[in-house]
């Protein structure tokens, strides 16, 4: 694993894209503390699990972590990690009756949502939480015009809003997300868009009742590169504007690097690092987290270099280790680390280095491995 | 689309003519025929006088000389080759002339107009019935997909589907109507329908109509209930829901303001066919409740080969048909945006 120095020497490439973002950050950050509370979402210690065939099986495990007003979160890990799951738990969405949340809590301005009523629930979905998903495609409906989705959106909120009042408001949320021809698409239906298009709406529809939390399930692994790009950088601008927290989900790193101040990296359910953006892409602690970066293709490798990869898969979800759940796949794995599951611990920044935490945030290092200064010392 | 549906109508011609040649064609090569049938009524009719009066014996199978009988054959058409009788015959569909009935001997139309009414209440009645049902069924059935209520539903509708309709019908008239003795034993009307009110004509219909529209519906539910309900579960499963229910729509509003919709357009492909209920019927149901509707016209009409009646019933329900298939089409461009027949500017 003589490569794993190449990551602790250089600063991760994209990590140059993050840093810039954190000052970003940090300034929305500053002004909405003064404000509201500064804790706008805080998961402690979810658990959801499934009730399948073969029993129930724990999709996410203790998963903890904050967003504060105005940051952006990302959630990163690879598919069936429980990303996405713990979005839909946040947002109560989780398949019925199948998908529940088993232990935690999920405090959205120190309100319990996972032990509200459905009413409340309404209340707050797509008002003060708002979601975005990754198929823009299937996520509107094919048989509406574009104008009453959008419309709906708002109304759902503000009842008693009239016709041409709530039209009115669907064309600014059209203008607001960069839709041309605005009145126009308000009377086209879905299939009549593009993929791009389409997610812009979707955003459109999100930003509808101004929510002070929007997240995005991979709003953009569904769109051409390109595409990817407009929408990040649309994000970014109403982020800006309208000074919401986003909780962006993604496998792409560099995804992260363009958008987040905080990262949160998930494994088989469980939390394998966290830490600012620029701080995990300077001392990636967990193994897992330095094999995904290793993994990313940088423009500076030589051409057709292979592509370093992380060996062997993702332990099956009925059969979980009871140890670390990275522990067989990992190089630096021992025996405590099939024995026992790491716990989530606070790591100190590392000399020579000014402190990536922003004043006035919690966010630290925590990474959960038994071995990470073993690690770190390679 | 609209010149789409336009040669939609415009094809009705060569396949309405395909389907009448080909069965013009068969009636004219299966052995045994009206004149066939006539001169076998002849000969019974005269055997049984031979018996009574031991008059003529043995003459009666022979009534007919050779000459008669080619007059006979000349009368329906029968001297000509099969085309030429055809173009005769499409002539005279095209005047709106279907013929005569070789068994009335009254013009087919007539025939066959006087079991309108008949078809057109049980088709109306059964369809209203069934639609009326089937889709909240399935609506609630998809909603408590799984619960208790929806097993035991799914067993009577498919117990109903498995069982044949003339067996559900004669169980239920020898139950209610013979041995109860609750509902009359056939017929569409009393026999002294004509002195009763309007009421009370209302009222005698109904009651004549109970047994059989059980037996009708008995297997007509479990189609489109299930259908109804899966397509409804596939709609719920569908991402827009979960963006409508994350927008903070209430579930069982975006039941009716997204997924509904989505799920009748399945439906909708067969709704426009329902317009052919005014000409089928079940024989074997009319038979046993003894109503004088089409199923048992077309039976009888082929058994007695009365083929002015076997062809008329042909035109009507083929050309029921194809226009059904448009209807349908229509309804499936009203309920789905996203369809675009036929022209070049459909859209993915």
């Amino acid at each position: 694993m003589a490569s794993v120095g190449e990551c602790d020497g250089n600063p991760h490439p994209v990590a140059v894209a993050a840093s810039e973002r954190e000052h970003e950050g940090q300034q929305f950050a500053r002004r909405a503390v003064q404000g509201a509370p500064a804790r706008l979402l805080s998961v402690e210690n979810l658990s959801t699990a499934f009730d399948t065939e073969a029993g129930r099986v724990t999709v996410v495990d203790e998963v903890s972590f904050e967003i504060d007003a105005s940051e952006t979160l990302g959630l990163v890990g690879e598919s069936g990690c429980g990303k996405s799951v713990t979005a839909l738990s946040i947002m109560g969405l989780l398949p019925r009756p199948a998908g529940s949340i088993v232990g935690g809590r999920i405090l959205f301005r120190g309100e319990d949502l996972g032990a509200a009523e459905a009413l409340r629930l309404q209340q707050v979905r797509g008002n003060r939480i708002a979601m975005i998903f990754q198929e823009p495609m299937t996520a509107l409906n094919p048989v509406q015009r574009i104008g009453r989705q959008l419309a709906e959106a708002y109304t759902l909120h503000a009842p008693g809003t009239g016709r041409n009042e709530a039209k009115g408001r669907a064309l600014e949320l059209l203008d607001q997300v960069g839709i041309p021809a605005a009145e126009r698409r308000l009377t086209e239906y879905p299939h009549q868009l593009s993929g791009g298009m389409r997610q812009r709406v979707m955003i459109a529809m999100a930003l509808a009742s101004r929510p002070d939390l929007l997240i995005a399930d991979e709003p953009t692994t569904a769109l051409d590169v390109t595409i990817q790009a407009q929408i990040l950088e649309l994000l970014r601008d109403l982020q800006r504007e309208t000074g919401m927290a986003i909780l962006f989900i993604t496998h792409d790193l560099g995804v992260i690097a363009e958008l987040c101040s905080r990262v949160v990296v998930m494994y088989a359910g469980r939390i394998a690092e966290q830490a600012s953006a620029p701080a995990l892409f300077a001392n990636p602690r967990h193994p897992y987290t330095r094999g995904l970066l290793r993994s990313v293709p940088r423009l500076e490798d030589d051409p057709k270099t292979v592509l370093s990869t992380i060996p062997g898969t993702v332990p099956d979800i009925h059969e979980l280790p009871t140890g670390c759940r990275f522990a067989n796949r990992c190089p630096h794995a021992e025996d405590i680390c099939r024995r026992r599951a790491p716990e989530l611990e606070e790591t100190p920044v590392p000399e020579g280095q000014t402190s990536p935490v922003p004043e006035g945030q919690t966010s630290t290092h925590r990474v959960a491995c038994h071995r990470w200064r073993a690690v770190e010392a390679v | 689309m609209t010149s789409y549906f336009i040669r939609r109508f415009l094809l009705i011609v060569p396949t309405f003519i395909g389907v009448t040649i080909l069965v013009f064609a068969v009636t004219r090569l299966v052995p045994g025929g009206p004149i066939e049938r006539m001169l076998q009524e002849a000969a019974m009719a005269g055997s049984d006088v031979a018996a009574s009066t031991s008059g003529f014996a043995g003459h009666g199978a022979s009534s007919l000389s050779d000459a008669q009988i080619d007059q006979l054959k000349a009368y329906y058409g029968f001297d000509k080759p099969v085309i030429v009788g055809y173009a005769e015959w499409l002539g005279k569909v095209v005047e709106l002339d279907l013929g005569t009935s070789t068994r009335y001997s009254e013009p087919v139309w007539d025939t066959i107009k006087d079991r309108f009414p008949i078809s057109i209440f049980y088709g109306v009645t059964t369809l209203i019935l069934t639609y009326s049902v089937c889709i909240p069924l399935g609506i609630v059935k998809a909603i408590r997909h799984k619960t208790t209520f929806d097993n035991l539903t799914s067993a009577v509708v498919f117990f109903g589907y498995a069982i044949p309709g003339y067996v559900v019908a004669i169980a239920l008239l020898t139950v209610f109507a013979g041995n109860l003795g609750w509902f009359p034993l056939s017929g569409f009307v009393s026999d002294d329908f004509d002195d009763l009110g309007t009421l009370g004509k209302v009222a005698d219909v109904a009651y004549h109509a109970v047994l059989p529209l059980i037996a009708y519906l008995a297997g007509s539910f479990a189609v489109t209930t299930m259908l109804m309900k899966n397509s409804l579960m596939d709609n719920l499963a569908a991402e827009y829901v979960r963006t409508a229910i994350a927008k903070g729509m209430a579930f069982r509003r975006a039941v009716f303001a997204h997924a509904f919709r989505n799920s009748l357009v399945p439906i909708a492909t067969s709704f426009g066919n329902n317009i052919t209920l005014i000409v089928t019927g079940s024989f074997l149901i009319e038979q046993i409740f003894n109503i004088d509707g089409f199923g048992l016209l077309g039976w009888e009409s082929l058994v007695e080969r009365d083929y002015p009646v076997v062809m008329g019933i042909l035109v009507i329900s083929s050309l029921l048909f194809m226009v059904g298939n448009i209807l349908s089409d229509i309804c499936v461009a009203l309920v789905d945006p996203r369809v675009k027949f036929g022209s070049g500017e459909s859209s993915q």
